[in-house]
């Protein structure tokens, strides 16, 4: 029984050691000595596979010594794996960006240049702007563009006597809707929770206010205008007719709407093709309005939905960087977007392509034009270097607010003092 | 001085050739790492594997931070919550797998399941049980408690999924440990007059005392490092999160969401001499009650 003794010690050692410190790995790629090229193509989204595939493909049909390979990698894993890459210098061949990321990217140098492969006269500036560098040079190419609408359960608006939502909406509206219905029908009405992107972004902006100043280096949750959008979109959940985000951290809206719990809530059009699919049952009961506008808006016309956009990049330091780049101007080509959209995959930041993306959608019965008209007052999403420092702390101090452990005003300066600090460096 | 002979030189290099794949993988994966984690504790990290020195910093915003020191508390809560009534439980199991009674094989199998299932899977059945408004638990018990946001109730929720996973592999390891009991003992006490109990406890308990013990010192670590489990329990938009964040997990939340890796590895330094500390008094501790004897 002596080498139990031992057993149980050497369980100690290894136990200790294991586990609490872990390593990552790389991809390799390279070309070649024949003159083949073969190319590794990093993606997040499995939904968009085939419209990737179908884009190498058109790429590879015209260059046949060149092969490229579609990784996908799930959006959680995504980011810790490729910042490994960087940090070893074995990035992948092209891989997506996303504004959240890219500027810790592009300003860091781990991104080649690619403002010479960029038609800049086919994209519109919030889609440069969410490919560019802090310096303002283009270090992806934009791939697609986003908007965020006000999905709505039809069933329910009919229930409570209520017109669907349109252009004419304001938050009160939007209030005075969701009470109806939940009155009428005992289901929840809008449901706001607690996502930026999503939720409260949307809000603030609509509202002249702003979550980051001009030049990127300060907060506004201060400003007056940000405040009171901040206070009203908080204090939604305080109203009967909106779970609590006890009910949130449970209970996806996404989930809540689709099981028929709740009438209302934001969504990005890039969900509503899977969402089509997954709930075949709840096909022709909900459709999509624009956001609803201010009523009162302290600076604009009290119009804004934030507007995202992924884009294609390759790292600096990459060992074929002519043949990528030549790849990356053919995905940013009038006829790699247009691939990209008939896929169905995402709304194509090519301007004049955005109708590529509806064919999709014909066979449903749903207004997918109101994601591109809302492009006309379209934001760009928040963004600078220090976003992925700042994000979840931000998001922690929210949680608190609608915890109620902290005050809506002590929780505001405390957010601005967050992105403050992390934005200063 | 001794002379090394010929014979006992050869001896060693072959020995060493033998251990060094495994040796040589320790160094790499682990030894060299946890160096480099020391190292990282004490800069600043930049983007991109960037490290400036920075001294004490990291330590003293650690310590300054009420986050860090409910992240602690609640790795300790953990532990209590979970190693004490598990092992309890996995020996309750493995003594009753160990009777001889009908499909016995079936049940050690059944038992075990949790382990084969991928933690994520685990995690998801359970969220569903107990989800507030749309859970089967809630509503079997006719009751509205709110298992995964209420900030008393959410580690107690944790602490079952967590028993519930680790009982069958608990109790594998004892059930061994209890078969390599002599039967000479048992039939001498049956001949001595002594009760099922009492040989429970005068013979199966002292005799496994020593995987009782492995088992023991297995659960605590793994409880003190716990991490999965409660991320996939309570996600990052759960008001509850302070109250059931670990220490792993405000490490993964510093290290690979915000990119402090520096502060992240002060983390893990701390929960190091955490762990450290506890095992040590569990070694002192088991003279007191580990038998080694046959």
């Amino acid at each position: 029984m002596k080498n139990m003794k031992r057993m149980a010690a050497g369980l100690l050692a290894a136990g200790m050691a294991a586990g609490l410190v872990g390593c990552g790995g790389g991809n390799q790629s390279g070309a070649a000595a024949d003159g083949n090229v073969n190319l590794t193509f990093q993606i997040w989204d499995v939904a968009q596979r085939d419209g990737m595939q179908a884009m190498c493909d058109a790429y590879t049909a015209q260059h046949p010594n060149v092969k490229i390979e579609v990784q996908v990698t799930s959006w959680n894993e995504y980011w810790t794996k490729l910042e490994a890459a960087a940090t070893s210098g074995q990035m992948p061949d092209i891989f997506w960006m996303h504004t959240n990321e890219l500027l810790k990217y592009a300003d860091n140098g781990m991104l080649a240049d690619c403002s010479d492969i960029v038609d800049t006269s086919k994209f519109s500036e919030v889609s440069l702007s969410n490919a560019s560098g802090s310096d303002g040079t283009l270090y992806a190419v934009p791939k697609d563009k986003d908007t965020v609408g006000l999905v709505y359960n039809k069933e329910m608006f009919d229930a409570a006597g209520v017109s669907y939502p349109d252009e004419s909406w304001t938050w009160d509206d939007l209030t005075d809707a969701s009470q109806k219905i939940y009155d009428a029908t005992g289901k929840y009405g809008y449901m706001a929770y607690g996502d930026d992107q999503l939720g409260y972004w949307n809000f603030v902006y609509q509202n002249g206010g702003y979550i980051l100043n001009e030049d990127k280096t300060q907060a506004g949750f201060t400003q007056p205008a940000t405040a009171e959008a901040m206070k009203f979109y908080i204090g939604l959940q305080q109203y009967d007719w909106c779970p609590d985000q006890n009910y949130f951290a449970e209970t996806a809206p996404g989930t809540a709407f689709f099981s028929e719990k709740g009438a209302m809530f934001f969504e990005g059009d890039w969900n509503i093709l899977a969402e089509l699919q997954n709930y075949p049952e709840m096909q022709g009961k909900w459709d999509v309005a624009v956001l609803p506008k201010a009523p009162n808006p302290v600076n604009g016309d009290g119009r804004a939905t934030i507007s995202n956009g992924l884009s294609y990049a390759t790292a600096a330091n990459n060992k074929n960087l002519d043949t990528v780049k030549d790849v990356l101007k053919f995905f940013g080509s009038e006829e790699g977007q247009r691939i990209q959209g008939e896929s169905g995959a995402a709304i194509p930041a090519y301007i004049g392509l955005e109708e590529t993306f509806l064919g999709v959608f014909e066979e449903y019965d749903i207004n997918m034009q109101v994601f591109l008209d809302m492009f006309d007052y379209s934001i760009q999403s928040v963004n600078n270097a220090s976003r992925p420092e700042w994000k979840s702390k931000v998001s922690d101090e929210l949680l608190k607010i609608y915890a109620g452990t902290v005050d809506i005003d002590t929780g505001l300066q405390n957010m601005q003092n967050i992105v403050d600090a992390a934005s200063a460096g | 001085m001794k002379k090394t002979s010929k014979l006992a030189l050869d001896g060693y290099v072959w020995g060493y050739l033998m251990v060094a794949p495994t040796i040589i993988g320790l160094i790499v994966l682990n030894i060299v790492p946890f160096f480099q984690t020391i190292y990282m504790s004490f800069s600043k990290s930049k983007a991109f594997g960037a490290y400036q020195f920075c001294g004490l910093e990291n330590y003293i915003e650690m310590f300054k931070s009420p986050e860090f020191w409910k992240a602690t508390w609640n790795s300790i809560y953990f532990c209590i919550l979970t190693v004490p009534i598990g092992v309890f439980l996995a020996l309750l199991v493995a003594v009753l797998l160990n009777a001889k009674i009908k499909g016995k094989t079936a049940f050690r199998a059944i038992y075990f399941l949790p382990m084969v299932v991928a933690p994520a899977a685990v995690a998801m059945v359970w969220k569903w049980i107990f989800n507030t408004e749309y859970g089967i638990l809630n509503s079997l018990l006719g009751k509205n408690i709110r298992w995964l946001t209420d900030p008393k109730i959410v580690l107690i929720t944790c602490a079952i999924v967590a028993i519930w996973s680790a009982i069958g592999y608990d109790a594998v390891l004892l059930l061994s440990g209890i078969q390599n009991i002599s039967r000479t003992l048992y039939e001498a006490a049956d001949l001595d007059g002594a009760s099922k109990v009492q040989q429970f406890f005068h013979i199966t308990l002292p005799m496994v005392s020593p995987t009782l013990f492995v088992v023991l010192i297995m659960r605590l670590m793994s409880s003190l490092k716990v991490y999965d489990l409660i991320y996939m329990m309570v996600e990052q938009s759960n008001p509850a999160l302070t109250s059931a964040q670990s220490l792993m997990y405000l490490f993964y939340r510093e290290s690979f969401v915000a990119g402090n890796k520096g502060y992240a590895s002060a983390i893990v330094i701390w929960t190091v001499l955490l762990i450290g500390i506890v095992t040590v008094f569990q070694f002192i501790g088991q003279k007191k009650w580990v038998n080694y004897e046959v």
